[in-house]
């Protein structure tokens, strides 16, 4: 089933007069329980392709539909809602809240999804553990190492069960054994029935992808599948 | 709802307290604001109490003759030149007026008492037998002099609930022998207890004597009031009387002015209300004026706070945050800040209040209280709403590019 259809998709920014196509026509479909690793050089329009994806931005031109309904003519509560209970994201620099304990920046997503205390507590926990970090749930962002901090970043991603993670390299700020580490947990939930959208610029880690897009001056140049 | 609605305060009370001088600094224009309005009803609402205490003992149907209109701005000379009251009048004023139910002449001065070694400084009045109805106080212990015993220039007196505390204690006064200017007087009643007039001087230190006895021992011809009780219903008309028989007794021609004046409690009343206009005034002013430089300094730190959260909105905006979650957020924050700056504004006030009650009984007007916590919530949503727009609207991949 297709998750993700985008269809001639445009991305046209005017910068001092100059026209900038960060997307230039891409056709690009997502299915159910894909693992897709998006390649290319900076500037190539990768980051706005992930934000497109994820519903922080719109196309300047084109058709986007997720899960078979039309994202452009979405009002900010739905792309809020879609963005709560259907994508998950994980970012190179973490984004924690750094005042926020993992376990509270776990439940935030939660809060957003008007789940009540006690099941938000419990869900939050869930996910912690999920990553291997029961024993760090109550420890602020910067008690944790690079790697302890991304996983709570990929459980804060998980807790509301999206059907998509969406990960803008995720092991860009990590040594390569937390890195490792990571992607172990990205080809887990893979396993486990999600959909994995992986931004990277390193072939190690495409590599844990079954199908690999490459980008180039907005335009896909390369798209392989990988059986597994 | 309910869920996001506690998250956001607990958001604002970390924000706040993440701050804490900042958010003092800033909190400081709505911590006078709600200080100086509270305040200003501790000291109405005082004065309110006194001024009513103080007018029933006063009385709103006496009337008060004598040289010099209250509160007017009467040269002094002027009101010298002006033939003084005589205590003839108190007959013919009876004799010529259907309204003047008691009419009773006030002589007054400072004199000494003493009692064994107790001594004190205070006002003795002189006055006939009718005194008594034109005052609101009654006798607590004793009785008043009579009319012969004012004729017959005893040495007697009726002393103020504040004397016989000083002098007696809980001893019965009545028959003991007090000395006034060094002349003795016996102590025949005990006037209750009355306060403190407008909250100034207190009207239980006094002794009153008789008439002849006072005007015999201490001055024939002394500054004298004539009080005059009349009906309530008919004040007026009783003012108008008296005027036209005072005219007749100093034989003034129509063309001629009035060379006395006849006083009454009203007066205060307007001196007070314009008083009370004033310092509401004023403290409306300063409360304004602090709500708004106070307003104006929330709505800058809640800028400063939207700029440097701004990663923070992005974050929350990409796991799900809507722009109306965002806005209520910053607007909550916004709303804390000056919920607990009033409340501590109110705090302060009550502090203040309670020593403001040690100098004259007045007590914080609970009402006032609350809704000047609930205007610094006001000024809150207000001052709040365009940082919190402006958050609301931030465009999330740039907030989350935002170092």
């Amino acid at each position: 089933m297709t998750l993700i259809s985008l269809k001639d998709i445009y991305k046209i920014y005017h910068v001092g007069g100059e026209e900038v196509r960060a997307l230039d026509g891409i056709d690009l479909e997502i299915g159910e329980n894909e693992y897709l690793a998006v390649m290319g050089p900076s500037g190539s329009g990768k980051s706005t392709l992930m934000n497109m994806i994820g519903c922080l931005d719109t196309p300047t031109d084109g058709i986007y539909e997720f899960e078979g309904e039309m994202v452009q003519v979405m009002d900010d509560t739905q792309l809020a809602s879609i963005r709560n209970r259907k994508i998950g994201f994980v970012f190179q620099t973490f984004n924690l809240l750094p005042k926020a304990t993992a376990h509270h920046n776990v439940e935030i997503p939660l809060v957003y999804a008007n789940i009540r205390k006690e099941k938000r507590m419990r869900m939050a926990s869930d996910a912690l553990e999920s990553v291997g970090l029961a024993d760090r749930m109550y420890h602020k962002p910067n008690e944790l190492s690079g790697g302890q901090r991304q996983r709570v970043a990929i459980a804060r991603a998980l807790v509301n069960n999206p059907s998509i993670l969406l990960a803008d390299e995720p092991t860009g700020n990590l040594d390569s054994k937390s890195g490792q580490e990571i992607m172990g947990i990205l080809d887990l939930l893979h396993g486990k029935g999600n959909t994995i959208i992986l931004v990277t610029h390193e072939d190690d880690i495409a590599k844990h992808a079954h199908r690999t897009i490459r980008l180039f001056d907005g335009k896909i140049t390369e798209d392989i599948e990988r059986g597994f | 709802m309910f869920t996001l609605f506690i998250e956001n305060f607990r958001i604002s009370l970390s924000a706040v307290f993440a701050n804490k001088t900042r958010s003092i600094l800033t909190a400081l224009g709505i911590i006078i604001g709600v200080l100086s309005v509270t305040l200003m009803g501790t000291l109405i609402s005082g004065l309110n109490k006194s001024f009513e205490d103080s007018m029933s003992w006063l009385g709103k149907d006496i009337l008060h003759i004598s040289r010099y209109q209250w509160f007017s701005d009467m040269e002094w000379w002027e009101v010298k030149n002006r033939p003084r009251m005589l205590p003839g009048y108190v007959e013919k004023i009876k004799k010529r007026s259907k309204y003047a139910l008691a009419v009773a002449p006030v002589m007054q001065r400072g004199a000494s008492l003493s009692y064994r070694e107790k001594k004190t400084q205070t006002e003795i009045f002189g006055t006939n037998e009718e005194y008594m109805e034109t005052i609101s106080t009654n006798i607590a212990q004793g009785r008043f002099f009579t009319q012969n015993e004012d004729r017959s220039g005893s040495r007697i007196t009726v002393i103020g609930d504040g004397i016989k505390e000083a002098f007696f204690g809980n001893q019965n006064p009545i028959g003991q022998y007090i000395k006034i200017d060094n002349v003795k007087f016996r102590v025949i009643g005990v006037l209750e207890k009355q306060g403190e007039f407008l909250g100034l001087f207190s009207v239980d230190k006094q002794a009153i004597l008789p008439f002849g006895a006072y005007k015999r021992i201490f001055s024939r011809r002394g500054w004298m009031r004539l009080s005059v009780k009349v009906p309530e219903d008919k004040i007026d008309k009783s003012i108008d009387e008296i005027y036209s028989v005072m005219r007749h007794i100093r034989g003034l021609k129509p063309s001629e002015k009035n060379n006395f004046a006849i006083n009454q409690t009203k007066i205060f009343e307007d001196q007070y209300n314009t008083l009370k206009m004033t310092i509401g005034g004023t403290g409306v002013f300063i409360t304004l004026l602090s709500l708004v430089v106070g307003g104006i300094g929330i709505m800058n730190i809640m800028f400063v706070s939207v700029k440097e959260r701004t990663r923070e909105i992005g974050v929350r905006k990409a796991i799900g945050a809507t722009k109306g979650m965002i806005m209520c957020q910053f607007l909550m924050e916004a709303v804390t800040i000056c919920l607990i700056a009033g409340l501590i504004g109110l705090f302060f006030a009550y502090i203040s209040s309670l020593f403001i009650n040690k100098i004259f009984p007045s007590t914080l007007p609970v009402g006032l209280s609350i809704s000047a916590v609930i205007l610094s919530m006001v000024v809150g949503v207000v001052s709040g709403m365009i940082p919190s727009y402006r958050a609301a609207n931030l465009d999330p991949i740039d907030s989350l590019r935002y170092e």
